[in-house]
């Protein structure tokens, strides 16, 4: 529900895994494809002495070192940038307003997330039939989608969990007078399997 | 709120992957590449000595592949080739979470697949009339399949099993529908 941009992650995953097979290809085909190892034999070392020229025509001075693993340097640094800032990028999308009333002569009104976020919690956490609830405001398309995710107990019904957090979200909508658009997730997972049993009804 | 509110967006995305975990894990690679290079190139500047090879050598022997001997430069292609295709693989399948739609009045639900198994399986324990213990159940996309052991000396009625699981099913009234299948062990468990 958070604004991934999911196909910049599968475009990411796709293209570095198709270099990663070109490379692996092309190592392969001059280790084993006997016409490509003698092509590469023969025009390698020819390429290799052209880019020795090339960084000892563009000096750094008299350091002895040369301009061109400044730029290369300067290319890494920027891979390395773009990666951390989409690394950083994932996730977010976190709303703070739910509500906000076209303003009157009276003033305006806004209401926050954590207010309905904390009344649902509320509500949801004494029953035996969760372990635990999480309840989070996200902004999808511009407009705040409430998240109610719940993990419980083994063996309880889905349907069950289902109406109970529905009737929960019914009577905030009578209290709220609106009704927010809401996803509810109901969960399994490792805290489910180690919770203690506990008599439900 | 004047049009009803579409969950299209919101259901597709929770009912995938976002790939989140493996794209961080490629740049983390990536950026770990990067930075050795880097370090390398940085040192060899500063005329020290190199981690592992400067990078003039490195060219050097990129140079010299086609008279180095096979065997290194075969399993280095291999291994990248095998990482490579699955890396293409994951980034063009759909990546299904296992998870199910239930229909509802009020909002969008979706439930874990092992959060229906794990309430199929207790109501058909109790049907079978053995212990939770010997019930397993596996829910995916379009299947449910309940496995029992039944105890030894008590016969396991299948139909009553079967329509417990179907009327539980029916109960939860999942978008999608989801045939079950019910198999019972041939041979029972003492005392279970």
């Amino acid at each position: 529900m958070n604004n991934t941009n999911r196909a910049l992650n599968r475009i990411l995953i796709a293209v570095i895994g198709l270099l990663t097979l070109l490379v692996g290809a092309a190592a392969l085909a001059v280790a084993t494809l006997p016409a490509i190892r003698a092509a590469y034999k023969s025009t390698a070392p020819d390429i290799h002495n052209g880019m020795a020229g090339w960084l000892k025509a563009i000096p750094l001075f008299d350091t002895g070192s040369s301009w061109g693993w400044i730029f290369v340097l300067a290319g890494l640094v920027l891979i390395i940038t773009l990666l951390l800032v989409f690394i950083f990028r994932q996730g977010h999308g976190r709303e703070n307003i739910l509500l906000k009333e076209p303003a009157t002569q009276a003033g305006t009104t806004i209401i926050d997330s954590t207010v309905a976020e904390h009344a649902i919690q509320d509500d949801l956490d004494g029953r035996p039939e969760f372990i635990g609830s999480s309840v989070s405001t996200h902004r999808v398309h511009g407009t705040p989608v409430l998240k109610i995710s719940v993990t419980c107990r083994r063996g309880v019904s889905p349907r069950d969990v289902t109406t109970i957090i529905e009737n929960t979200l019914t009577a905030f909508d009578v209290l709220l007078g609106r009704q927010v658009p809401a996803l509810i997730e109901i969960r399994g997972g490792m805290r489910a399997r180690l919770a203690r049993t506990t008599r439900t009804q | 709120m004047s049009a009803p509110y579409s969950y299209r967006r919101v259901l597709r995305r929770e009912m995938h992957s976002p790939r989140s975990v493996l794209a961080i894990a490629v740049s983390v690679v990536v950026i770990l590449l990067c930075a050795y290079v880097g370090t390398e190139i940085i040192l060899s500047m500063l005329n020290q000595r190199a981690l592992l090879a400067a990078p003039q050598d490195m060219l050097a022997a990129l140079a010299a592949l086609g008279s180095a001997p096979v065997a290194l430069p075969t399993g280095i292609g291999v291994i990248l080739m095998i990482i490579g295709l699955l890396l293409v693989i994951a980034a063009l399948k759909p990546g299904r979470r296992a998870r199910h739609q239930l229909v509802a009045s009020r909002g969008a639900v979706v439930a874990d697949d092992e959060v229906i198994a794990s309430a199929l399986a207790r109501h058909a324990a109790r049907a079978a009339n053995v212990s939770p213990d010997n019930t397993v159940v596996s829910v995916s996309r379009r299947k449910a399949i309940v496995r029992l052991t039944p105890t030894s000396g008590t016969p396991v009625h299948r139909d009553a099993v079967a329509n417990a699981v179907q009327e539980q099913l029916a109960a939860f009234e999942l978008t999608s529908p989801v045939r079950s299948s019910v198999v019972i062990a041939s041979s029972g468990k003492v005392g279970a």
